[in-house]
């Protein structure tokens, strides 16, 4: 029980005072049972301030703080560290907020808002005074790191991670490494081919002695958290009749690096399925980098005269992918480029909806006017129409740069540049119930200032399993996610926030609605003295609170929101 | 109607001149910065892109690269370097091209070799003529003088009415321009006007007034040489008044054509960047032209052309080359298709309002 609280009444300029007697208030309040010292100040955050109240502890010798102010969201961060200057545990300190709640919420009414925060602050005394110190949990880490998938981000993350002296286990579902990069040949810009990339990487990953590369294999379950995450991996046969073996590794913390699918166009999308001359990007690509000889040549025909129709299952009005797949203009042109170097009489016809070869990749794009590859631009309302005769196909479309003429070509070849989609198996997903945005790819926490973090502690997210991404943007991704899922186990312990909940044992009798109602799977199942109780898992725990109204027998406390702490403050609400 | 495109056309083009516009990406810079472009009519992207597309019919029955008096503004401004500017020239030659009934026309823009061996053949043609006469000046300057009113007519009606025709065709008829015969002559003072003020050109560099003043005295200087020497018989004359005038007007072409080499020399602008044989012809033999008429009739005044008779016969080479190739099919007919482009789109205009 507090008996020296100091209480802090905030001006904050006049966001508050000018509609909140802030003097009134803390006359209200400094002859309150346990109230030692009342201040008003102008800013409570300013610097001046933070050293006056790390002072009064001292000096007055208080044991718990207030501070009436802002949300906490701003402050309480800054304040619990403004106690523990003052050498008192910082779970003692209690925020109130009479900015928001009352001076902004009740401006058209001074007297009522006044009497609002005196409330309000009254409240947070009788909280203050059952405030327990608290310390946070402490785990043991487990310092090796998962990688899922074996793409060019995958393998980049895992060699990132060897470097850090790790143990790094890098599971593949395919039989080979290189994902989709190794299946390109020439890439754009660099000139290198696709596999030979992957190649160095995997040769480098097999010289390091703290990698394991595990392919043909698959998670099938993770249990645990951050620190301590359970997986369970099935080796898939080679060949038919060889055993499935199944095996158990626990890793600190897990990058996904799952990658995405490419689209597949529809039956008659675009004359798609309808021709053989109607092919995807990727089939171009691998048609081209196996070519030979004089002339292009495809199902028996010479090719002369290439139509690519640009966004195919990207930038949808209609359909579900409303992103831009980024890496398609880029390599569309890039292959345009390739074939017409290998197939001098080539004549190339890009029907986009607006080029974005973004940064150094404009290159291309100048590269390819310049050799007088046509550019036709279409909008999203009158997309070409592409009609099969013969062998060929005639595309009529009406485009933007020729003042909407409707312009007619003759193509032997239809290269529809086809985007990236999410992956159609999220089964790693599933496993870690990783959130996906309304993209359906895999949601960082912050787009800028957190974007390998997922809302799963220790679970980060590298490459295209995050959203369409060009190689450079993928290593990039995938350097920062090893690096970021590397910083969360590194010191080999973990802490964590106090406030989490607690099961009184002695009543609970489970019946398993805590586990129903937790959103973050923190609630096991656990015997004790031969009866079933419920246990919270500390490390995974938010303390979000949405398991202890559901308990019949309110069995469940969250700590630092105890029913103490939560009625005393009612009452002095009221 | 769906128009095919036909990628071909820019290697055509690429022929007559046209530099780098394929590199256009079409961020319209160059309509921006044109004098000529409105909401309703855009220069010269328009032009770029149906070179591009190669939408030829559309080209052949546009008056648009004749309304470009190339002041260069669009090339300066173009961020790929595509060259806007030079590829209104270069359609202005293939239309030329176009419009010509012979096909000779295409022949020199396309052949350097080509352009060459007629202008030896028409040099071997006049030694050959001189040595008939037995090289007598007398003889030779009567029947020259003879020869240029017969070519003058020949090729008026021979070549530019039936040109101008099928440009009337093209521009006109295949644009199904629908107007009472009355606007045929009430748009004729565009005709005029711009046949010999060139007034659009002044509208289009308000910064440069010097070059348009230049081109302005040469057109009326050549026009009178032609007058003095055809209809007042300038070689033949005893009027002072007419012997001043012709020293007057070809020692005018003579200095402005110089001045205009040295440009092209010295590529002082992107007018003067690109040129082509067809243009150094043009502004070369103008230079010829006016030089050797000069001395021509400074000879005959200091009474030593008897003796020197192949300066006459120089001169009668370099007339009979404008003459046969360089009027009828080469440069000198912007002068006619610019004017008649302007009386056209006049009378197209009219059918609107």
């Amino acid at each position: 029980m507090k008996e020296r609280i100091g209480v802090y009444i905030c001006h904050c300029g006049g966001n508050i005072s000018d509609y909140v007697d802030v003097e009134k208030v803390r006359q209200a309040v400094e002859h309150e049972k346990g109230v030692a010292l009342a201040k008003t100040t102008l800013f409570a955050c300013s610097d001046a301030n933070q050293n006056d109240m790390v002072e009064d502890i001292r000096t007055h010798n208080l044991d718990g703080v207030i501070v009436a102010s802002c949300s906490p969201k701003l402050h309480l961060t800054t304040f619990r560290n403004v106690t523990e200057r003052g050498e008192l545990n910082k779970y003692t300190y209690v925020h109130t907020n009479i900015r928001e709640q009352a001076s902004w919420a009740h401006s058209n009414d001074k007297e009522g808002a006044t009497d609002k925060a005196i409330r309000l602050v009254k409240a947070a005394i009788a909280k203050s005074r059952f405030a327990e110190p608290l310390y946070p949990n402490l785990f043991e880490a487990e310092k090796t790191i998962a990688v899922i998938g074996a793409g060019i981000a995958g393998m980049k993350a895992a060699a990132a991670l060897a470097d850090k002296q790790t143990e790094v286990l890098l599971i593949e579902k395919e039989h080979r490494v290189g994902g989709h990069t190794a299946t390109w040949g020439t890439l754009a810009m660099t000139e290198e081919s696709g596999s030979t990339l992957t190649e160095r990487i995997y040769h480098d990953l097999l010289r390091r002695e703290n990698v394991t590369i595990m392919t043909g294999t698959e998670v099938i379950s993770s249990k645990g958290s951050i620190g301590n995450f359970t997986l369970k991996v099935r080796k898939r046969p080679t060949k038919d009749g060889d055993p499935v073996e199944t095996a158990e590794f626990t890793v600190g913390s897990v990058v996904v690096a799952t990658g995405f699918d490419s689209y597949q166009p529809k039956e008659g999308e675009l004359g798609f399925a309808q021709s053989d001359n109607v092919i995807t990007l990727p089939e171009f690509r691998h048609l081209i980098d196996r070519a030979e000889g004089k002339e292009l040549v495809y199902n028996g025909r010479k090719i002369r005269h290439i139509a690519y129709i640009y966004c195919v299952g990207s930038r949808q009005t209609n359909g579900e992918n409303t992103y831009c797949s980024r890496f398609c203009c880029t390599s569309a042109i890039h292959a345009s480029i390739l074939v017409k170097k290998k197939f001098a009489k080539i004549n190339n016809y890009h029907l986009n909806r607006g080029i974005r070869t973004y940064g150094k990749q404009e290159l291309l794009y100048a590269e390819s006017l310049a050799m007088g590859d046509l550019y036709l631009q279409w909008g999203e309302e009158t997309p070409p129409a592409v009609v099969m005769e013969g062998k060929g196909a005639t595309i009529t479309l009406r485009d933007i740069l020729s003042s909407n003429r409707e312009l007619e070509l003759e193509a032997d070849l239809v290269v529809l540049v086809t985007g990236m989609v999410p992956r159609a198996d999220n089964s790693v997903g599933t496993l870690f119930k990783l959130p996906r945005g309304r993209d359906r790819f895999f949601n960082e926490v912050h787009m800028k200032l957190r974007p390998v973090e997922t809302v799963i502690d220790g679970v980060t997210i590298a490459g295209s399993c995050q959203g369409p991404k060009n190689i450079t943007e993928s290593v990039n991704s995938a350097l920062s996610a090893a690096t970021k899922s590397f910083s969360l186990i590194s010191k080999g312990t973990l802490e964590t926030e106090p406030i989490v909940a607690e099961v009184n044992s002695d009543i609970c009798s489970w019946c398993g609605k805590c586990a129903e109602a937790c959103p973050f799977d923190a609630i096991l199942q656990k015997e004790v003295g031969g009866k079933t109780v419920a246990m919270v898992n500390n490390s995974v725990c938010k303390g979000c609170g949405m398991c202890a109204p559901v308990c019949p027998p309110d069995a469940i406390n969250l700590i630092n929101y105890s029913s103490e702490e939560i009625m005393s403050m009612i009452d002095a609400l009221a | 109607m769906a128009s095919k495109i036909n990628p071909r056309f820019s290697e055509e083009l690429k022929r007559y001149g046209s530099v780098n516009f394929n590199a256009c990406y079409n961020c319209g810079n160059c309509t921006a910065v044109c004098s000529l472009s409105s909401p309703d009519n855009s220069f010269p992207r328009e032009m770029v892109r149906l070179s591009a597309l190669g939408l030829e019919d559309e080209l052949k029955q546009s008056l648009k690269p004749w309304e470009c008096y190339y002041c260069g503004e669009c090339t300066t401004q173009c961020p790929q370097t595509a060259n806007p500017g030079e590829l209104m020239m270069s359609l202005r030659r293939w239309l030329t091209a176009q419009y010509d009934w012979t096909g000779l026309s295409g022949l020199l823009y396309r052949s350097l070799a080509f352009t060459i061996a007629a202008l030896l053949l028409v040099a071997a043609g006049v030694l050959f003529f001189a040595r008939t006469f037995g090289f007598d000046v007398a003889t030779l300057l009567h029947a020259g003088h003879r020869f240029e009113m017969l070519a003058i007519a020949t090729v008026f009606l021979v070549i530019f009415i039936p040109n101008l025709l099928r440009m009337w065709h093209f521009t006109i008829v295949k644009q199904k321009v629908r107007t009472p015969m009355m606007s045929y002559i009430t748009a004729l003072p565009e005709l005029f006007i711009n046949m010999f003020t060139q007034r659009k050109a002044k509208d289009c560099d308000e910064k440069d007034n010097f070059r348009w003043l230049e081109h302005l005295v040469l057109v009326f200087a050549y026009l009178s040489l032609l007058f003095t020497t055809v209809f007042l018989n300038w070689f033949g004359t005893g009027s002072l008044f007419i012997i001043v005038l012709g020293y007057v007007e070809s020692f005018l072409i003579s200095v402005i054509t110089v001045h205009f080499v040295s440009g092209r020399i010295r590529q002082n602008k992107s007018l003067n960047k690109f040129s082509q044989p067809s243009d150094w012809l043009f502004v070369i033999w103008l230079l010829l032209m006016g030089l050797t008429a000069f001395l021509v009739r400074l000879f005959i005044d200091l009474n030593i052309l008897e003796n020197n008779i192949w300066m006459y016969i120089l001169h009668l080479t370099v007339l009979a080359q404008w003459a046969l190739i360089i009027v009828p099919f080469g440069k000198w007919t912007h002068f006619l298709y610019r004017s008649f482009a302007h009386y056209f789109a006049r009378i197209r205009s009219l059918q609107k309002s």
